[in-house]
């Protein structure tokens, strides 16, 4: 220990120190890096689950849901993760191609999703369907349909993100894709001169330009509006329900097939559907929990839109992803 | 054989180790990729339209943004150098020295405020042409961002190349009063023209591998860049052959491009590294008289309106979340602290690595063998042109076996940044060690001045300097670094970019806000602080001895 603690310099002391105090079992949990902050949900899921396993529970923060797959396609079966937190409903099937992940043997029972859930799997711990998200002082009246949005005039602009590199992105891809089947690049072509640009993640595409005012609408989740609600107290920002539905996004967890410790991980998983880890969500993650809280989920998800909700089978999406990628690339590029 | 001058020199077989080390890392990483390339793939990326598009435009921005970094920094640099006094002058070309290591997030930040649709400008854009200021987005956001970045580079090297010129001339120009064709002819085209063909490599290098500038500001898929594109192949299709491929186009590219301009450029120093300044006579230009006052005066002000504004921006955003920072900000003084601390780690090795290659390249010049010589420096510029994805995620599968996770992570992204500021910090070190006078060479073998006391007298006065600008350019690169650290992820411990994009992520503006700021502040403290330390003079008299020390210090 000391030897390394030579190499590892001073910034490494504080992590060797928490390494080198691991007397119980460690669970290791693959997640992205918004949900270890230290106003995510991570801190307090810590402290809540070692209270209940008697375990130390470490998380690796990744960059994004991507991330997570990454970095359990590259370590493949030396991983140290017992179980990904994290992944989303378009990952699923390329995860569950690697053949990393093995089945959760858990009781579903409390799921309680817009859409049956039957997966064998993937547990899933948090929902949201996609939406654009409006600056009610600068556009009174936004368009409720793609088909609106198409024949408003050109200088109403929309930020979205790139389905090549962002979940929101692929998810608009989808929408589309589902909403219009073999119109889908005739809608692309057509919402060409609206969109401002394509960046890169939801951050790029929330924070650096929407939040500075540089368009009046930007692509996210129908749940956002829930933070300017009840943590700055603003309803300027709304979610505009389109007419066509739609698309779900849903977050996942599951447990690998590597795991020195699959009881605590399943115990983990099941934790996840448990009360306290779900109460976290409403406004750690700006999601829907994936169990009904009742009384616990915040008052500003009432004012939230309640609008039709789809998805692909995972497997589709898998299949049809590229293909559907250079339909987008050819429709906007035209 | 070897002389006994050569006797406390860094002994040759280190400098091979460290070429080995670095070149073999950069290969090793990229074959690590590469191996799982079949003959199919390849085929299939020629024929992709959609890649050779890609790459078109990589080509197209990269030269649109060199050529307008560069033709405008020219007469800013002309400008600069003929103004040696003005008030604010030493502010602005301190921020110029930054302009290359502000992190890409805090600098798009600071151009949409600006720029944008709601920016600072839009009202003048509007009252100018009557339509919305739209200009920030697609090729002309993309070649104003990387405008941002690399004018100031580049006027900040011409200008130092100019200031090189001996005072003597400058004194001449003045006194023959010469105009400014003949100045230009005589004294700064033929300075300008040794560094014009690095400089633009570098500029091109830096534009042509540019990644989140392209994809915020880009407009849609038809701006992406091979870099975009690579990033896309690695991280969501998982395709590593894919990736591998995009990398080597990329790096076949910049290496013939690099090849070409050092065959036609002299070698000089590619960093602002010399204390020296325009000596501050009384005498004056003929050139610098009537109206071009007030061309010069545009210039600069131009410059200062394209450099200052964005950085205001950022200070005035930041300056909002202050009070959020204070009450909530926990996690921030340890995010700085380690940042702090693998920034340190990356510079000293980048410090390193970079003082034993150029070592070993000047023991080779010495000894005649210059094609050796070049070898031995080019191969730290080798970095230049691997996408740090690509060096991180090929290290990862080579090292991966015995990587526990942890702080082993932690140490390979400091490696990995290492590694990326390598190729600045010996652009900044080659000159100090490479100029190092053949008569005090040569004075001190005579007086038998060997070991520690060569070191102390003649070779540490020179190297001070640039050895703390070197080491600041080598940790504010790895401080604003994010696409590494990203890559390795980290067990709840962020640094200040990671914690920027968290906060980001979890609606926290006004703190994101604050963390930029802080982000700032620490890159403009180190340097300011390693400026102060190398700087401080020494306990010995140099002056009478040293006639170089002589005119800074008098």
């Amino acid at each position: 220990m000391s030897q390394q603690a030579i190499v590892g310099g001073l910034a490494l002391m504080a992590l060797l120190g928490s390494a080198a105090a691991q007397a119980e079992d460690t669970l290791t949990v693959y997640t992205y890096d918004a949900f270890v902050s230290e106003w995510g949900a991570g801190p307090k899921v810590k402290e809540a689950f070692e209270a209940q396993c008697d375990c130390r529970l470490r998380f690796v923060a990744l960059d994004g849901a991507v991330g997570i797959l990454q970095r359990l396609r590259l370590e493949g079966e030396d991983s140290a993760a017992d179980v990904v937190l994290g992944l989303d409903m378009n990952l699923m099937a390329s995860a569950r191609e690697t053949g990393l992940l093995v089945p959760h043997g858990i009781d579903l029972a409390p799921v309680s999703l817009p859409v049956e859930w039957r997966d064998d799997t993937f547990v899933p711990f948090d929902w949201a369907p996609f939406a654009f998200v409006y600056d009610t002082q600068a556009l009174a009246d936004p368009p409720t349909s793609f088909e609106q949005l198409i024949a408003a005039p050109d200088d109403l602009k929309v930020i979205i993100e790139d389905p090549r590199t962002s979940t929101p992105g692929l998810g608009l891809l989808l929408w589309i894709k589902h909403a219009y089947g073999e119109r889908a690049d005739e809608i692309w072509e057509g919402l060409q001169p609206h969109i401002l640009t394509v960046t890169r993640g939801w951050s790029e595409a929330y924070f650096s330009l929407f939040m500075n005012g540089e368009a009046p609408m930007v692509l996210s989740y129908a749940t956002s509006p829930v933070y300017h609600m009840a943590v700055e107290n603003t309803d300027r920002y709304r979610a505009v329900a389109f007419d066509e539905g739609h698309y779900l996004q849903v977050e996942v967890a599951a447990m690998t097939r590597h795991s020195e410790h699959p009881g605590l991980a399943r115990e983990f998983l099941e934790f996840v559907l448990g009360e306290q880890f779900q109460r976290q969500l409403p406004l750690t993650n700006v999601m829907y929990p994936a169990v009904d809280i009742g009384d616990a989920l915040p008052a500003a998800f009432d004012e939230l839109i309640d609008p039709e909700v789809y998805s692909f089978p995972p497997q589709t999406v898998a299949r049809e992803r590229r293909a559907w990628i250079d339909e987008w690339l050819r429709a906007s590029t035209r | 054989m070897r002389s006994s001058a050569h006797k406390l020199d860094v002994p040759l077989w280190l400098g091979a180790l460290a070429w080995l080390a670095v070149v073999g890392m950069g290969l090793a990483s990229l074959a690590a990729l590469l191996s799982r390339v079949t003959l199919g793939d390849v085929a299939a990326l020629w024929r992709d339209p959609y890649l050779m598009g890609v790459v078109r435009f990589t080509l197209t921005q990269a030269m649109l943004s060199t050529l307008m970094s560069v033709a405008l920094a020219l007469p800013v640099a002309i400008a600069l150098a003929r103004r040696p006094r003005f008030p604010g002058r030493r502010l602005l070309v301190r921020t110029m020295e930054l302009s290359l290591v502000i992190p890409t997030l805090i600098a798009l930040f600071g151009l949409v405020a600006v720029h944008g649709r709601q920016g600072w400008a839009a009202p003048l854009w509007q009252a100018l042409t009557g339509g919305s200021a739209g200009y920030l987005y697609g090729l002309s956001g993309i070649v104003l961002a990387h405008v941002f970045y690399n004018l100031p580079l580049s006027a900040r090297l011409l200008l130092q190349a100019l200031e090189r010129q001996p005072e003597a001339n400058w004194r001449l120009a003045a006194q023959l009063g010469l105009t400014r064709r003949a100045i230009w002819r005589a004294l700064e085209w033929p300075v300008i023209r040794r560094v014009l063909p690095r400089l633009a490599a570098l500029v091109f290098t830096l534009c042509f591998t540019s990644f989140a500038i392209v994809m915020t500001l880009g407009g849609g898929p038809r701006a992406t860049t091979l870099e975009v594109a690579l990033y896309q192949a690695l991280k969501f299709e998982g395709d590593l052959a894919q990736a591998a491929l995009l990398a080597l186009v990329q790096l076949t590219i910049c290496l013939s491009l690099w090849a070409l301009a050092l065959r036609h450029g002299g070698a000089t120093q590619l960093i602002a590294a010399s204390a020296r300044r325009m000596p501050l006579g009384r005498w004056w230009r003929r050139d610098a008289l009537g109206i071009t006052r007030y061309l010069d005066a545009l210039w600069l002000a131009g410059l200062a309106l394209l450099l200052l504004p964005p950085l205001v921006a950022v200070v005035v955003a930041g300056l909002g979340g202050l009070p959020d920072l204070v009450s909530s900000g926990s996690s921030l003084w340890p995010a700085t602290a380690l940042s702090l601390s693998m920034a340190t780690g990356a510079g000293v090795g980048a410090l390193l690595v970079a003082l034993t290659l150029l070592a070993g390249s000047a023991q080779l010049h010495r000894r005649e063998r210059s094609g050796a010589a070049a070898l031995m420096e080019g191969g730290g510029q080798l970095i230049l042109v691997i996408p740090a994805l690509v060096l991180g995620t090929g290290l990862f599968l080579l090292l991966r076996p015995s990587l526990g996770g942890g702080w082993q992570g932690y140490a390979l992204v400091v490696l990995v940044n290492a590694c990326m500021a390598l190729p600045f910090a010996m652009q900044v070190l080659r000159g100090a060690l490479f100029d190092a006078p053949v008569a005090q060479r040569r004075l001190a073998d005579q007086l038998g001045i060997h070991g520690i006391a060569r070191w102390r007298w003649l070779v540490w006065p020179r190297l001070r300097r640039p050895l703390g600008l070197a080491l600041a350019y080598a940790m504010t690169l790895s401080l604003g670094d994010f696409s590494v650290i990203a890559l390795f992820g980290s067990p709840s411990r962020p640094t200040l970019p990671m914690l920027l994009y968290q906060q980001l992520g979890g609606y926290r503006w006004q703190g994101a806000a604050a963390t930029a700021l802080v982000l700032l502040v620490v890159v403009v403290a180190v340097f300011a602080l390693l400026e102060r330390l190398s700087r401080r003079l020494p306990r010995y008299r140099q002056s009478r001895y040293w006639p170089t020390g002589a005119r800074r210090h008098a």
